[in-house]
C-alpha cells in the first residue's frame, strides 16, 4: 500500500524540480488546455496538435537516446506498428481504437525484443547503424508489401464526429485526444525518470563499467528502455492513423521522421524531462510554418536546411540542448552566487 | 550459367565503385574514430558536380573529374575546419548528429538549389555504351569507373604505405596523442583525411554521373552501402574494404535479380549480421 | 573462508598475464596486493570482479563458484571495487552517484537516498553532495567512488590504487576513512597499490606479485625482507633510480 502511494506520488511530484520550472511548467498546461478556446483557425490548432505528438514522440525516444544516451535512429518504424496495427484493425475488421493500441505496442515491442539482443552487443555508431538499418528494412517491406497497401497506403473509414470507438473528432477533439496523451506520457516519463530504471540507465549512460560494478545488467537495463520508447512510439503511431485518417509508409515509417523525433529531444535537451517538449515547441511550428510560407513556391527542404543547421550548431556547441544552455546559466548564477557569500 | 556469370561480373564491377566509395570512410574513421553521415552526400555532390560541368560547359564528363576532385577534397576539409574538429571534443553522441546534419544540410542544399526531380547525363563518351566479351556484356561506364577505383586503391595505398605523409597519417591514427609529442600537426592530418574522404567520394559521385541518375536524396542509399562495406571489411582497413566491396556488389546484385524492390534491404542485414557476429570484420581477425 | 582464488590464469592473446595464483581471504580481512607495473594485479582484480573470464581457475566467493560470472552478478554477491582509472558518472551529483550504488540492495528511492546520506556522511561528503564530479579535486573524486562501492553493501571491497596521485596528507585522510568505514561496515578489503608505505600501513597481510605470478606472501613486515621481493620490487626500483 505504501509502495503504491510513494508510485502515486512520484508520477505527479514535480517537487524536485526548482519552483520556476514547476510554475512554468503549469502555466504550459494551462495554455494548451485553454489553446482551442482562445485560437479558433485551424491551422494554428493543427500545428498545437502536431507539437503535442512530437512532444510526445521526443519523451519517448529521450528515454533511450537522452537518459539512456544509446542513439537509436530506428523510432519510425514503432511509430508504424502503431500506425498500421491501428489502420489496418480498424479498416478490415472495423475493431474499436483502444483495441488496436495494445496490438500495435506489442507488435513493437514484440520486434524490438527480437532484435535488442544482437543489438546492444553494439556500442556507440555500430549500435546507431545498426538501427538505422533495421528500422530501413521495415520501411522497404511496407513500401514493398500488397497487404499493407504498399506505397498507396492505407485510408481510414471516415465517420460522422465525435466517435468514441474509432476515436474520430473535430480538431478540438483531437486536440484534447492528443493532449490527454500526452500528459499521461508525461506522467509516467515523470515517474520513470525517478524510479530505480531511470537511475541506473544514467549510469549506464556516464559509464558502462561504473554501472556494472555497482551491481546494473548493463545490456538489459539498454534492453529495458529500448522497449519502453518501442512502446511509446506505437502509441503515437496510433493516434497519427486516426488523426490523418491516412497512412503510408512515407509519412509513419520513414527516416525523416526518425529524424525528427531524435532532433525534438536532442536540440531541446536530451536527458532532461524538459528537453523534448522544449525542442518540439521549437522545431515543429518552425516546419509548419516554413512549409506553408515557402512550400507552395517552388522552395524545397528550407526547412531541413535550418534544421540541419540548429542540428550541427548544437552538436557542436553544447550536445545537451538548448536545456544544457540554460542549466549552465543556471548553475554559473548559483557558483557565482556562493563565491560572492562567501568573499563576504 | 551464363546468366550467372553476367550478374557476378556486374556485381563485381558495380563492387569497385562500392568499395572506392567507402574507401573514403574507412579511411576517416581509421584516423579519428568517427563515423561521416555525410559521406553520401560527398558523393552525391560529386555526381551533381559532373553533372553541371558536362551540361554546363558541355565538356565531357570524365573531363570533370578533376574539378569534382577538387571540390570534394575542398569539401571535406571545410567540413573538418568548421565542425568536425568540434564534433571531436563532444561526446559520441554529438559527432553521430554533427555528421547526420551535415548529412542533411548538403542534402537539402542541393535540393534546394537543384529541385527534387532526377536528373541525368545525356551526352558523354561512356552514356550508354556498351561491350562484349564473349556472351558477358558490360557497361563501359561501369568498366571505367572500376579501373579509376582500382587506379585510387592503389594511389592512395601507396600514399599510405611509401610517403612521409601516409607514415604521419598512420602514426595520428594509431595514437594521435603519440603523433602529436612527434611534432606531427594531426588537426591537419585528420582534415587531410577528409580532404580524401571527400575527393574519392566526389569521384565515385562524378564517375557514377555517367549511368546514374542523380537526386539529392541518393547519398543516403550510397551511405549506407558504404557502411556495411566498412564494417564488412572491418572498420579502418582499406585492404579490406576493397575486398568487400566486391563481396556487397556482388550481394546487391544477385539480391536485385530476385527481389529487385528489396535489393537494398539485404545490403542492410548484411552490415547488421556483420557487425553482430563478426565485429571486426573480414580482414578483422 | 570469504574469497578463494585457485590455480588462476589469464592469457591474452598468447601473453600470460596472471599464472597460477591462488590464495585465500578470510572474512574481516585486510590483504593488500603489490608488485610492480605490469606485474599483473589490476588484471586479477578484473578477473575477480568479473570484467575478464579467466582462462583457467576457479574463484570462489563465500561458498559459491563465481568463476566468469558478469560483473553485476559479482556486485550483487557482494563484492564491490573501485577503478585504477576512476570512472565516475560525470553528469550525475554526488548524491545521485552514491545512490545508484544504493540501488543494488533496494527498488525504493527514498530507501536508496537514505543509504547515500548515511555514506556521504561516513565518508566525510556531505559538503559536496549536490556538486558533480568533474568540478572536484581528485582526492574527492576518489572518496566519491569508494562511498559508491560501499553503497552497494559489500562484504568485501577491492580497491584498486585509491591513493595514487594523492599527496602525503590525503592518502593519511583515506587510511584513516578506510580503517573507519572497515569497523562500522564490517567489511574486508583487497587493496592494490605500488605506494608501498600506504599498503604497509593498512594492509595485516600482502601478496607479492611480479610478472604475473605471486612470489611471496605473509605479514608485511617480513614479507619486505625476504630476497625476492626487494629483487622484484626495489630492484625495478632502483633500477628506474640509475
Amino acid at each position: 500500500m505504501r509502495a503504491i502511494v510513494a508510485v502515486i506520488k512520484d508520477t505527479f511530484s514535480l517537487a524536485d524540480l526548482p519552483l520556476s520550472e514547476r510554475i512554468a511548467f503549469v502555466a504550459f498546461l494551462v495554455f494548451v488546455f485553454i489553446f482551442p478556446w482562445i485560437v479558433h483557425s485551424s491551422y494554428p490548432r493543427a500545428v498545437m496538435i502536431n507539437f503535442l505528438l512530437f512532444a510526445m514522440y521526443g519523451l519517448g525516444w529521450n528515454l533511450i537516446g537522452g537518459y539512456g544516451g544509446q542513439v537509436d535512429l530506428g523510432q519510425a518504424k514503432n511509430v508504424g506498428f502503431g500506425a498500421y496495427a491501428t489502420a489496418l484493425m480498424i479498416t478490415w475488421w472495423g475493431v474499436p481504437f483502444w483495441v488496436t493500441v495494445p496490438v500495435g505496442i506489442f507488435i513493437a515491442v514484440a520486434e524490438s525484443l527480437a532484435v535488442a539482443y544482437p543489438m546492444f552487443r553494439l556500442r556507440g555508431h555500430y549500435f546507431a547503424i545498426a538501427t538505422l538499418c533495421v528500422a530501413l528494412v521495415w520501411q522497404q517491406l511496407f513500401l514493398f508489401w500488397d497487404w499493407t497497401g504498399g506505397a498507396r497506403g492505407v485510408e481510414l473509414p471516415i465517420k460522422p464526429t465525435p466517435n468514441f470507438t474509432f476515436m474520430e473528432f473535430g480538431t478540438v477533439g483531437y486536440h484534447y485526444f492528443i493532449f490527454g496523451l500526452f500528459t499521461a506520457q508525461f506522467l509516467f516519463m515523470n515517474w520513470l525518470r525517478k524510479s530505480k530504471l531511470g537511475y541506473e540507465l544514467q549510469a549506464v549512460r556516464d559509464n558502462e563499467d561504473a554501472a556494472a560494478s555497482l551491481g546494473i545488467n548493463v545490456t538489459w537495463t539498454k534492453v529495458k528502455a529500448y522497449l519502453i520508447t518501442a512502446a511509446m512510439g506505437a502509441v503515437g503511431g496510433s493516434f497519427y492513423a486516426v488523426y490523418h485518417l491516412y497512412i503510408d509508409p512515407r509519412c509513419v515509417m520513414h527516416i525523416d521522421l526518425t529524424i525528427l523525433i531524435a532532433m525534438t529531444a536532442m536540440v531541446g535537451g536530451a536527458g532532461s524531462i524538459w528537453g523534448p517538449i522544449i525542442g518540439a515547441a521549437l522545431l515543429i511550428p518552425l516546419d509548419m510554418y516554413l512549409a506553408a510560407l515557402l512550400g507552395g513556391k517552388g522552395f524545397y527542404g528550407i526547412d531541413f536546411i535550418i534544421y540541419a543547421l540548429i542540428i550541427m550548431v548544437i552538436a557542436a556547441r553544447e550536445p545537451r540542448g538548448i536545456w544544457g544552455i540554460i542549466e549552465r546559466i543556471r548553475r554559473k548564477r548559483l557558483i557565482h552566487a556562493a563565491g560572492g557569500q562567501k568573499s563576504t | 550459367m551464363e546468366l550467372a556469370a553476367q550478374i557476378a561480373s556486374s556485381g563485381i564491377l558495380m563492387g569497385f565503385i562500392f568499395a572506392l566509395i567507402a574507401l573514403g570512410l574507412t579511411l576517416i574513421f581509421g584516423v579519428m574514430n568517427i563515423v561521416n553521415f555525410a559521406h553520401g552526400e560527398f558523393l552525391m555532390i560529386g555526381m551533381y558536380g559532373a553533372f553541371l560541368t558536362s551540361t554546363l560547359l558541355s565538356v565531357e564528363p570524365l573531363i570533370s573529374l578533376p574539378i569534382v576532385a577538387v571540390v570534394g577534397f575542398l569539401l571535406g576539409i571545410t567540413s573538418y575546419y568548421l565542425l568536425i574538429r568540434y564534433l571531436l571534443r563532444g561526446p559520441m553522441v554529438a559527432q553521430l548528429f554533427g555528421t547526420f546534419g551535415l548529412m542533411l544540410f548538403l542534402r537539402y542544399l542541393v535540393m534546394f538549389i537543384m529541385g527534387p526531380s532526377p536528373l541525368a547525363i545525356h551526352k558523354g563518351i561512356l552514356i550508354g555504351k556498351t561491350v562484349s566479351l564473349g556472351w558477358l556484356i558490360f557497361d563501359v561506364g561501369k568498366l571505367t569507373a572500376a579501373g579509376f577505383s582500382i587506379l585510387l586503391f592503389m594511389l592512395i595505398y601507396w600514399m599510405i604505405e611509401k610517403t612521409k605523409l601516409g607514415r604521419a597519417l598512420r602514426a595520428t591514427s594509431i595514437d594521435a596523442e603519440a603523433a602529436r609529442y612527434m611534432g606531427i600537426d594531426t588537426e591537419k592530418m585528420n582534415a587531410f583525411a577528409w580532404g580524401i574522404g571527400g575527393a574519392t567520394a566526389a569521384i565515385a559521385g562524378g564517375l557514377l554521373a555517367n549511368f546514374y541518375y542523380l537526386t539529392p536524396t541518393v547519398g543516403m542509399l550510397f551511405v549506407m552501402i558504404a557502411f556495411a562495406t566498412v564494417a564488412l571489411g572491418g572498420f579502418g582497413s582499406i585492404r579490406g574494404a576493397f575486398l568487400a566491396g566486391l563481396i556487397i556488389g556482388v550481394i546487391e546484385m544477385v539480391a536485385g535479380q530476385y527481389l529487385s524492390q528489396l535489393k537494398i534491404s539485404f545490403v542492410y542485414l548484411a552490415y547488421f549480421l556483420v557487425v553482430v557476429f563478426r565485429p571486426r570484420g573480414l580482414l578483422g581477425w | 573462508m570469504l574469497l578463494e582464488v585457485k590455480n588462476l590464469h589469464k592469457e591474452f592473446g598468447g601473453v600470460l598475464a596472471n599464472a597460477d595464483i591462488s590464495f585465500e581471504l578470510k572474512a574481516g580481512e585486510i590483504v593488500g596486493l603489490i608488485g610492480p607495473n605490469g606485474a599483473g594485479k589490476t588484471t586479477l582484480f578484473n578477473c575477480i570482479a568479473g570484467y575478464y573470464k579467466p582462462t583457467s581457475g576457479k574463484v570462489f566467493f563465500d561458498g559459491k563458484d563465481i568463476t566468469g560470472w558478469p560483473a553485476h552478478r559479482v556486485a550483487k554477491v557482494g563484492i564491490a571495487r573501485t577503478f585504477q582509472v576512476m570512472k565516475i558518472m560525470p553528469t550525475l551529483t554526488v548524491e545521485e552517484n552514491i545512490m545508484i550504488g544504493a540501488f543494488c540492495r533496494t527498488g525504493d528511492r527514498q530507501v536508496a537516498r537514505r543509504e547515500a546520506q548515511k555514506i556521504l556522511e561516513l565518508v566525510d561528503l556531505m559538503q559536496e553532495a549536490k556538486a558533480y564530479p568533474p568540478e572536484l579535486p581528485i582526492a574527492i573524486q576518489k572518496r566519491i567512488e569508494l562511498a559508491r562501492a560501499l553503497a552497494t553493501r559489500p562484504k568485501l571491497l577491492m580497491l584498486d590504487e585509491v591513493a595514487a596521485g594523492l599527496n602525503p596528507l590525503e592518502t593519511k585522510e583515506i587510511i584513516q576513512t578506510l580503517q573507519k568505514i572497515k569497523k562500522e561496515r564490517d567489511l574486508s578489503l583487497l587493496l592494490t597499490e605500488h605506494v608501498m608505505e600506504f599498503i604497509m600501513t593498512i594492509s595485516e597481510r600482502v601478496i607479492v606479485m611480479a610478472a604475473g605470478r605471486k612470489i611471496a606472501e605473509g605479514v608485511p613486515g617480513e614479507v619486505a625482507k625476504e630476497k625476492k621481493v626487494i629483487e622484484a620490487y626495489l630492484g625495478e626500483k632502483y633500477a628506474k633510480g640509475k
